[in-house]
């Protein structure tokens, strides 16, 4: 058979082209794969492609690659246009239960094996596809099948399977009308296949019916069933399409286009309309939607015979294994004008905000005012007692008064007051507070108050090592090492150990072993080298058992770093000028705290950043060094209040002990104002540090003004 | 003696003759055949049957295995004994045997084998058995602590004598003080908020106003004469001077310590002597013409004490204006270190506070020491009274600050949030307000009212050594610290004012005149400084 294919289809065809003569011949060869395809266009007979191949490759390979070629090419044709073809049911259906696993691609030899092998099998049961035929094996091997795989075969099977279900329908479609019993014998058919359905390919590649044309008179109720049905279908599929991402196809007028004065599109009531877009898409994209349609139609249809079969139990759901391509994605119209808009909204804000914080720099806040300003919003003490508390404790109640004057029987008659009035008079009136004394509440007594232990005290008691000098660590070493030697001997004395073998070296060797040296010095000078080598080697083992591991290096490390802080953190505050544009610094200021292994914060605010650290002494030290020594901060200018170019500066604010630790680990934070970044220190408790780096700040600025 | 000679000097035989062996060969070839009788009798018992054959046997191996096993143990405990550290020193080894419930001596024992001996023991014990037991004892220490609590004991008659007495001293003054702030309530707060405005303008304007050279060595101490005439400075060198204010005349040399003087301050009603007034106003006209003329009109000068100082040694003097010797001295501090004196509003006491973890109070009426005050873990440092003269606080090394009653003895606040020793502490003028100044570069402000800390102030960049209140109404604290520097804050807000910089070497301690006119600090570079609100 002669197969012309179009150029476009070719070049779909070419990436399984290739593979095929790969398969072929073990390697890809560009020529041969031009020459393959030059013969598909131009629609060669299997003869002349395997002419036109053999000038590339031996014959023998060539004729089994030309059967390649043509079987793909089938296989695209098939599956795009189904060819026409009118089949014997009876045959087809033998086929396809019979010959399911060993199908060849060529339709014409199919047709032709068919015929063959119809003797043959058709005492064979139905269900051969658990134990394939030896006969269709050996005749498979004698085709020209051998070099393909398994796999390969399988989907060539899957293929024509498909193909040939597809044809079927499309026969019952037509001669619905005419031959009733037909469907009731596909429906026979379909029966004798389900139990086998769980192993051969599932009934979900079948391709549907809806192109075919639908019958002009319906005869049967099940026919016009199948016909609501299939109409049902085509209308979801249809309202899929325009839900979808699909151009929406409107079925009423089109409606009149407004434009206003600036030509935007506007309806009837003078509010803006968007428009949908309809742009030309890439060809990809087509192919794209236009398999979806596909699958669309298929999943319809697959559910149809099956649902209303009388023997499948509804209650089981068999889903067909629909393998769901992921689908492109496209972004939601108007998704990036919405962002661009975002953007430039933020951009004005920023914009606003800096230019009101340059009028109210202009206009000059001077620092002493500002000062006040921050002192102002402290409330004073606005309450004062009758009484102090710890004076109270020596005065006398009403009650403690009337006791006592009871005792006393020193009334003044002409007092009329009472006791509480009394009291009240002494202690805020006119009356003497000594009267009101009570003396009972003053003795001669001594307290001791339970004595606490000093925040600053170790729990335990740290000792000083004891250090040696040069002489006394020798001193040392050298008894110990007698010591321990002189236990070895007694030990092998008492015969716990076995005596060491004698030390041997090169030069040792003849005094050692005398006349055995004599005899044969080539071994004993092997011998004694082994030696030599042995001892080495322990002495290295026993350094490297000794020598710490990776991790305990980096423990080591860090341990030194690390420096103990129950008993008071370090804190170091630092104000820097800006610290805003100097990205090294910033980098040096967060690695070095973190290298460091120190707690801290840092605070970004315009004209008064405050780098706050937590740690050890040694720690502190050398972060101390790193920001008023190592950074070069006044080489970087900075823009002052009133917008001129100053060198930066750090200066160190306050350095001193705390009992604990107020931050984790070093973080960068940017406040716009003064409120909220003290805020974010009380936050913390350290409310000070902020208060101290501002003030610092505006005196600081203040300073510079004149 | 030569016939003796002559026996002993017998000729030794050449040979040997033991006798001939036959004898011996006979009976062991005997023994030979009796033992083979008797095999051949065992033989046939063996036949019998009644031999008992025993599987067991003695176990060498186990044997040997267990002595080396032992050996080596042994080996193990010599080589642990001689990695003991055991002390030198006999004493403790005696301890430490003792502790472990030995005998303390053997008979005949020397103090190297009683070393060895604890060795050896120590060596079957394990090295930690002293340790185990002294910590065992520290927590039974600890426990009992832990139990104790607050107790009382009493005290002299005098005490309640003193207590009531400054019960009747400081209640009409709290009384008094309290209508005062109510009144000042009462005003407009703009009016209040332009006095204090005014007042931390002038301290934001604070400007040095002259340096003078107090002596040889370091100015430990300076304070000024309720009068603000006067200023009294002591030094390291053992000397105390009196100068005026603000010519920085130098009035008199008070020469009486032997050691550092760490304190010296007026008495609350001292004031400048009119002798000294003409001597001041000498010394002006002087400059101007050299006439040398000193008129001594010394008629009219109080008798009673006028100052007081300390010292490290222990020795606190009290001074008057007439002579240059002590008029008398406390004593019962010594060998302690006297850190601070301090007199009472009232006059009549004088605290001191010592590094025998203690304060005390003395009445310069009797000259008796009235109160014995313990509480601190650790030295009491500084001590303030409050101007009721109802509380005192005291600063400890041992980091925390307590508040006195002096008419109850009560400890009746426990200032604890520093960490260092506290250094300063003074009280502000309203009376229920108290700074303190410590070690840890920080100075925190607490309120008694409510009993809690209000503000810390991060202020210096090293120790604090004082701190003090402007003395008229508060408005603003002044910090001396180590890093020459004092510093004046605002106070609510306490934001900083002034930095008062121009000191060499550390600021030892500084002070504020009644009048707020001038500032006055002393350093370790052997000046101290005067420094007036610059309004020009």
């Amino acid at each position: 058979m002669a197969l012309q294919l179009s150029r476009r289809e070719v070049e779909d065809l070419r990436s399984s082209l290739d593979r095929a003569i790969y398969r072929t011949i073990g390697k890809s060869d560009s020529s041969l794969l031009s020459t393959v395809s030059s013969c598909l266009t131009s629609g060669y007979e299997r003869r002349k492609i395997i002419d036109k191949i053999s000038s590339h490759i031996e014959s023998k390979k060539a004729s089994k690659l030309a059967d390649k070629v043509l079987a793909l090419a089938q296989e695209l044709v098939s599956s795009a246009k189904p060819p026409k073809r009118k089949h014997d049911e009876n045959k087809e259906r033998d086929k396809e239960v019979k010959r399911s696993r060993h199908e060849d691609k060529h339709e014409s030899r199919d047709e032709k094996r068919d015929r063959d092998k119809e003797e043959l099998k058709e005492k064979k049961p139905e269900n051969l596809i658990e134990i394939p035929p030896a006969n269709a094996e050996g005749e498979t091997i004698g085709s020209k099948m051998a070099g393909l795989s398994a796999d390969k075969i399988k989907l060539m099977m899957a293929n024509a399977q498909k193909e040939i279900e597809e044809r079927k329908r499309t026969l019952m479609a037509l001669k619905g009308e005419r031959n009733v019993s037909a469907a009731a014998a596909t429906a026979q058919q379909i029966k004798g296949q389900m139990p086998q359905s769980s192993s051969i390919p599932p009934p979900s590649v079948i391709k549907p019916v809806l192109y075919s044309k639908p019958a002009a008179v319906p005869i049967s109720a099940e026919e016009l069933e199948k016909q609501r049905k299939i109409a049902e279908l085509q209308a979801r599929i249809q309202r899929k399409l325009a839900g979808g991402a699909l151009v929406p196809t409107g079925n009423v007028g089109p409606a009149p286009l407004i434009l206003d004065r600036e030509g935007r599109t506007v309806d009837t009531s003078g509010k803006r309309v968007q428009l949908t877009h309809v742009a030309p898409t890439l060809k990809a994209n087509i192919r794209a939607k236009r398999r979806e349609e596909f699958r669309a139609q298929l999943s319809g249809q697959v559910t149809e015979p099956v649902g209303e079969a009388a023997w499948v139990d509804e209650r089981v759901a068999s889903k067909p294994p629909v393998r769901v391509k992921r689908a492109l994605r496209f972004h939601e119209p108007g998704k990036f004008t919405q962002m661009a808009e975002r953007l430039r909204m933020k951009a004005q804000l920023e914009k606003l905000q800096n230019e009101i914080s340059q009028i109210a720099r202009k206009t000059g806040i001077s620092s002493a005012t500002k000062l006040a300003l921050l002192s102002a919003d402290v409330p004073d003490s606005d309450r004062v007692p009758d009484i102090e508390w710890w004076d109270s404790v020596i005065l006398m109640t009403p009650d403690e008064r009337e006791v006592k004057r009871k005792r006393s029987r020193l009334a003044n008659p002409t007092d009329q007051r009472t006791e509480t009035q009394r009291v009240e008079a002494c202690n805020i009136g006119d009356d003497d507070i000594i009267e009101n004394v009570n003396e009972d509440a003053i003795t001669n007594l001594v307290e001791h108050p339970q004595q606490l232990r000093p925040p600053t005290e170790p729990l335990k008691p740290t000792y000083m090592p004891v250090f040696l000098t040069k002489k006394e660590r020798k001193k040392l070493r050298r008894q110990s090492r007698r010591e321990a030697w002189k236990e070895e001997q007694e030990k092998v004395r008492l015969g716990l150990e076995a005596p060491p073998e004698p030390k041997l070296r090169i030069s040792n060797l003849m005094r050692a072993l005398g006349t055995e040296a004599v005899q044969d010095p080539t071994a004993i000078e092997a011998k004694v080298r082994e030696q030599i080598a042995k001892r080495q080697k322990t002495h290295q083992d026993a350094n490297q058992a000794r020598a710490l591991t990776k991790e305990q290096k980096r423990d080591k490390i860090d341990r030194k770093i690390r420096e103990d802080t129950s008993l008071g953190v370090h804190v170091a505050v630092y104000r820097v000028k800006d610290l805003f544009e100097c990205a090294s610094a910033k980098f040096k200021v967060e690695v070095n705290a973190k290298q460091l292994h120190m707690t801290g914060f840092v605070l970004l605010h315009r004209g008064c950043c405050v780098v706050v650290t937590e740690g050890g002494p040694k720690q502190h030290a050398k972060y101390k060094r790193l920001m008023l020594n190592r950074i070069k901060w006044e080489e970087e200018m900075v823009k002052d209040a009133d917008g001129g170019e100053i060198p930066n500066a750090c200066h160190l604010v306050w350095e001193g002990v705390t009992a604990r630790r107020s931050f984790g680990d070093i973080k960068f934070k940017v406040m716009p104002t003064e409120k909220q970044a003290r805020e974010l220190f009380h936050k913390h408790g350290v409310e000070h540090y902020w208060d101290l780096a501002y003030s610092g700040a505006v005196l600081d600025a203040g300073s510079e003004e004149p | 003696m030569s016939d003796d000679d002559d026996v002993i000097l017998v000729k030794k035989p050449k040979q040997v003759y033991y006798g001939s062996l036959e004898e011996q060969e006979k009976a062991r070839l005997a023994a030979l055949a009796a033992a083979a009788k008797e095999g051949v009798e065992d033989s046939g018992g063996k036949e019998l049957g009644d031999i008992q054959v025993s599987g067991e046997y003695m176990e060498l191996e186990e044997e040997m295995s267990r002595d080396k096993k032992a050996l080596l143990e042994e080996f193990e405990r010599r080589r642990k004994a001689r990695q003991l550290n055991v002390s030198t020193d006999d004493d403790e080894v005696r301890r430490s045997l003792r502790q472990l419930g030995e005998p303390v001596c053997l008979f005949g024992e020397g103090p190297a084998e009683r070393r060895v001996r604890l060795r050896d023991l120590l060596s079957y014990l394990g090295e930690d058995a002293i340790h185990k037991k002294l910590e065992e004892e520290e927590a039974r220490i600890e426990r009992d602590r832990g139990r104790e609590g607050t107790w009382y004991h009493e005290g002299p008659p005098q005490l309640k004598d003193a207590r009531l007495f400054i019960a009747r001293y400081s209640l009409p003054r709290a009384k008094r003080r309290l209508t005062k702030a109510r009144d000042e309530l009462q005003l407009a707060g703009s009016i209040r908020a332009a006095a204090k405005q005014e007042s931390q303008r002038k301290a934001t304007a604070m400007a040095i106003y002259c340096s003078q050279i107090g002596d040889t060595r370091p100015i430990s101490f300076c304070r000024f004469s309720s009068d603000s005439q006067m200023l009294i400075t002591s030094s390291w060198s053992g000397l105390v001077k009196v100068w005026s204010v603000p010519d920085c005349i130098p009035l008199q040399t008070l020469k009486g310590h032997t050691c550092n003087v760490s304190a010296a301050t007026f008495h609350p009603r001292a004031v400048l002597p009119s002798h000294w007034r003409q001597k001041i106003e000498q010394e002006k006209e002087k400059k101007e013409d050299d006439s040398i003329e000193v008129m001594d009109t010394s008629d009219e000068i109080s008798e009673s004490c006028q100052m007081a100082s300390c010292a490290y040694d222990g020795s606190v003097h009290l001074w008057n204006f007439k002579s240059d010797a002590p008029l008398a001295s406390l004593s019962g501090h010594s060998p302690r270190r006297v850190s601070r004196v301090e007199f009472h509003p009232s006059g009549r006491f004088l605290a001191t506070t010592v590094f025998d973890n203690s304060w005390r109070l003395w009445d310069l009426h009797t000259r008796t020491e009235v109160l014995h005050q313990e509480g601190h873990a650790k030295p009491v440092y500084s001590i303030a009274f409050q101007c009721d003269g109802s509380l005192a606080v005291t600063g400890g090394m041992d980091a925390f600050g307590r508040v006195w009653d002096l008419r109850t003895g009560r400890c009746v606040m426990f200032l604890e949030g520093h960490l260092g020793p506290v250094l300063g502490a003074d009280w502000s003028p309203a009376g229920h307000q108290l700074a303190t100044a410590a070690a840890d570069h920080q100075a925190k402000v607490w309120d008694i009212r409510r009993r809690a800390p209000i503000y810390t102030i991060p202020s210096h960049t090293h120790l604090l050594s004082d701190v003090r209140y402007q003395k008229s109404n508060g408005h603003f604290l002044l910090t001396s610290s180590y890093d020459k520097t004092a510093r004046l804050w605002s106070n609510p807000a306490w934001h900083p004012l002034r930095t008062l910089s121009g000191h060499d070497n550390k600021v030892m301690s500084a002070d504020i005149s009644f009048d707020n006119k001038y500032i006055a600090t002393c350093s370790y570079d052997r000046t101290f400084k005067l420094w007036a609100p610059d309004l020009a």
